[in-house]
This record gives C-alpha cells, sequence and structure tokens, in this order.
C-alpha cells in the first residue's frame, strides 16, 4: 500500500481543494501545473474508489450486536 | 396570635406557589383534605378546605408531585405554621425533579459546560463514527440507513436508555469510545419526559463533556431538550438528522469530486492558453528587442570603430610626421650640397636646371653651383653625350 492510498478521505478532499485552487490561480509555470493536475487526478481516483468500495462496518463495542444490523 | 397577625402581614407568604411532593394525604370525611408538601431537604403541613377541594381536577395521593397556590397561616390549636391551599395543580409527576433540574443546570452552566466556546466543529470526513444508543431501538437503525454509503466504520457503544441504571450505562458507554471515534452521536427515540430523564443527569452530562471527540446529541422528538443537548456540541431533532450532520452527503461529494477534475482540466487548459499567449507575446517582444539591440549593437560597434579610427588617424599622422622628419634627415644627408661637396656641379640658366646639353645654347650665360661658391660661365659649345665619350 503506497502512503497515497493510505491517507484518509478528510486529507485527500483537502489537498484536492488546495490543489484545485492553485491550479485555477494559474500562477504555476506549464510543467507545474501538470504534475500538479496529475496529482488532482490520482486524488480524485482515490477519494472515488473510497466513495465506492463503501462496505458498510457496523462494529460493537460489546460485542452485542443485532443480527439485522451485522 | 401576633404570629398569626405577623403572617398575615407578610405579602410574601400570600398568594404563592410551593412545590413539592404529596405525603401524608389524608382526605377527611369533613371534605378537608390534610397532606405535607415535601421536597428534598424541607417539608409544610397543608390543608385543603372542602370548598376549595371541589375544583381538583385530579386524584390527590401519596407520591404526587403537585404545585400548590395559597397562603401561610398559623393553625393555632397545634401553633403550625401550614399552607392553606387555595388551589392545587398536577405538576407532570416532575416537580420536584424539576427542581432539581434547574439547579443541576446552573451548576453546570456555572462550571461552562454549555460555553458556546466549548462547542467543537464536527470533522467533515469523520472515518469512525461512534454511536451511543441501545442496540435493539429504532434510533440505531434511522442513524445506520441515513450514514448511507458513506465510507466511515460505525462503531455502536451499546447503551441502556431508559429505566434504572439508564445514565451510567449511558455515561460509560461515552467513555468508552474514548481514542475510537472521530464524532459521536448519542440518540434515542421518542419517549416520555420520565424516559428520556436519564439525559437529564449529572454524569451523562460529564460524559459527554470529557468525550474527546465532537458529540451530536438526538434524543427523543424536536421538542424534548435535555442536558445532554445543552452539554453536546450540535444537537439534532432527531436521529436521522444527527446521522445527517455527522457526514457529509455522499452523492454531493462524489459531485464534487468530479467537478474537481473538471475544474481541473479547465484550469489546464487556461493556462496552456495563457502560456501559448505568453510565447506569442514573448515572439512579438524577442523581434521588437532583438531589433533594438541589434541596434544598439551595431551604434556601440560605430562608436568603438569612430574612437578606433581617430586613434589610428592620430597615429598615422604621427607616423607621417616622423617619416617626414627622417626624409628631411635624409634630404639632409643626400642633398645637393653633400654631393656637390664631392665635387659635383649644378648647373642652371635663367630658364632653369640644365640636366642636357640641349638646355644649353652657345654663348647662354650660365651658373655653376660649386660645393662652395658659384662661377657664371658662357657656353662655348653644345656637345650631346655621345659625342662628348
Amino acid at each position: 500500500m503506497t502512503k497515497e492510498e493510505k491517507i484518509g478521505l478528510e486529507e485527500a478532499m483537502d489537498d484536492l481543494e488546495e490543489i484545485v485552487e492553485v491550479l485555477e490561480e494559474g500562477k504555476m509555470t506549464l510543467e507545474e501545473s501538470l504534475d500538479l493536475y496529475e496529482k488532482g487526478m490520482k486524488l480524485v481516483k482515490l477519494c472515488q474508489a473510497r466513495l465506492q468500495s463503501a462496505e458498510k462496518r457496523i462494529e460493537s463495542l460489546t460485542g452485542e450486536l443485532p443480527p439485522d444490523l451485522g | 396570635m401576633r404570629i398569626s397577625d405577623r403572617l398575615d402581614g407578610d405579602a410574601r407568604l400570600h398568594d404563592l406557589w410551593a412545590r413539592g411532593e404529596v405525603s401524608n394525604y389524608i382526605h377527611h370525611r369533613s371534605g378537608h383534605r390534610y397532606f405535607t408538601l415535601k421536597d428534598q431537604d424541607s417539608q409544610i403541613s397543608c390543608v385543603l378546605f372542602k370548598s376549595n377541594g371541589l375544583s381538583l381536577d385530579f386524584e390527590m395521593k401519596d407520591g404526587k408531585n403537585v404545585m400548590v397556590f395559597g397562603d401561610i397561616a398559623v393553625y393555632r390549636p397545634q401553633g403550625r405554621v401550614q399552607l392553606v391551599a387555595r388551589g392545587i395543580k398536577k405538576d407532570e409527576g416532575l416537580g420536584y425533579r424539576h427542581l432539581q433540574l434547574e439547579q443541576l443546570m446552573k451548576k453546570l452552566a456555572a462550571e461552562g459546560l454549555f460555553a458556546s466556546e466549548r462547542k467543537r466543529d464536527l470533522p467533515r470526513y469523520p472515518e469512525r463514527i461512534g454511536i451511543v444508543t441501545s442496540p435493539q431501538g429504532a434510533a440505531l437503525r434511522d442513524v445506520v440507513r441515513t450514514l448511507g454509503s458513506y465510507p466511515a466504520r460505525i462503531i455502536l457503544s451499546p447503551a441502556q436508555v431508559q429505566g434504572d441504571g439508564a445514565e451510567k450505562s449511558i455515561a460509560s458507554a461515552i467513555s468508552a469510545l474514548r481514542g475510537r471515534a472521530d464524532v459521536v452521536i448519542v440518540c434515542r427515540g421518542g419517549g416520555s419526559t420520565e424516559d428520556l430523564w436519564c439525559f437529564n443527569s449529572e454524569v451523562v452530562a460529564r460524559a459527554i463533556f470529557a468525550c474527546d471527540a465532537p458529540v451530536i446529541s438526538a434524543i427523543g422528538h424536536e421538542t424534548d431538550v435535555t442536558i445532554a443537548d445543552y452539554v453536546a456540541d450540535l444537537r439534532a431533532a432527531t436521529p436521522t438528522a444527527a446521522a445527517k450532520m455527522a457526514v457529509p452527503d455522499v452523492d454531493e461529494l462524489k459531485q464534487s469530486l468530479s467537478s474537481a477534475g473538471v475544474r481541473m482540466v479547465r484550469a489546464l487548459w487556461t493556462s496552456l492558453e495563457r502560456q501559448e499567449e505568453r510565447l506569442e507575446y514573448l515572439m512579438n517582444a524577442v523581434s521588437a528587442r532583438r531589433m533594438y539591440s541589434l541596434a544598439q549593437d551595431a551604434r556601440q560597434r560605430l562608436d568603438y570603430l569612430s574612437e578606433r579610427l581617430e586613434a589610428a588617424e592620430a597615429r598615422e599622422l604621427q607616423a607621417q610626421r616622423s617619416r617626414l622628419d627622417l626624409a628631411k634627415g635624409r634630404l639632409t644627408a643626400v642633398g645637393p650640397r653633400a654631393t656637390l661637396s664631392r665635387g659635383y656641379v649644378i648647373a642652371r640658366s635663367a630658364e632653369g636646371l640644365i640636366l642636357t646639353a640641349q638646355d644649353a645654347r652657345p654663348g647662354q650665360e650660365i651658373e655653376l653651383i660649386l660645393g662652395k661658391g658659384r662661377l657664371l660661365c658662357r657656353v662655348l659649345e653644345c656637345r650631346d653625350e655621345k659625342e662628348a665619350i
């Protein structure tokens, strides 16, 4: 698992927002923009994957979990 | 008697409301009712005379919580101060507890448990959602359903949410989530005020206060507000509403993700366009600038050359001058006088130098310039060179 796959949704979304803002500001060189764009798209994919694969996991601290929720 | 007068004259002891629990209730056959009104630390004898008792709209009995309207008076035969009731209202069975609640509220408020500065923001993207509720309750199902497909672990910390021991159970269920959740939902479905009462307890309030994650409370229905709601970082009207507050909307999230992609592509294109424009501009700028710099170069070169030219000219002049001097010296050295002194003669007539025999004619007067002095002579004969040899 790479570091990028490990980061949480919050961090990923925050990073993504920042990247979009920086890109929209347009103060970077073309090369830097491309790098950022690639990084941003990776984050988008990462978040999308995270949202897709959402199998809900319910756990109980006491182990007491009604069958309809397990 | 004087005591009685004193009491009668004190306005604060008339038309007053007293709140407490009924005990020692006696409905005398005279129609009058006698009882003791009690709260946590005091009690007072009360009497409700038959005439006033007719309007009673509920059945009095021991343990009932009531609010009594009346006047303080002395029952002289026994020298006893009592409350002479003129009206009695049922206190929803909670009079004393409400009083207690008010005191607890005051205390907790003074300690800052309700302070708005203390309220924490909810995490935007929680990964672990703690839920304190009954595993059997509908509230839990509402919450789980509403969390929908949002990718987070749901950690249930089971609690008994009504009845004896509920307070402690709720408090320890909240404490058990310490370090295990990013946000905690404490919830319970609707119920009677009595049912929800455990959420008014001090232990629950303190447990919520001590929770290391922000707490959303959702207890009963919209109109039920408990101390837990005041202490919680956020109060939701229902468990469903609490779940909605706890996580972002997944569809919106997906939407914003794809819009982030679009925005990035657009930004990239814009920046590309901008770069192109810049390139064009630079190209234009370059040619103009280049011309200018060429001209500049040329001018500089010109300056340089002219400087060099001047220097060269000066040098040339100098050279010429020295050559002239040299020539003068040599001229002096090889001049006619030196030649003359070696035995040669310059002959000249009035017409000029005589270089050939034909430059003179017989009888003409000519002058011979010698190394020293001159001779004036008359030509006898003019002979060509050949003949002379």
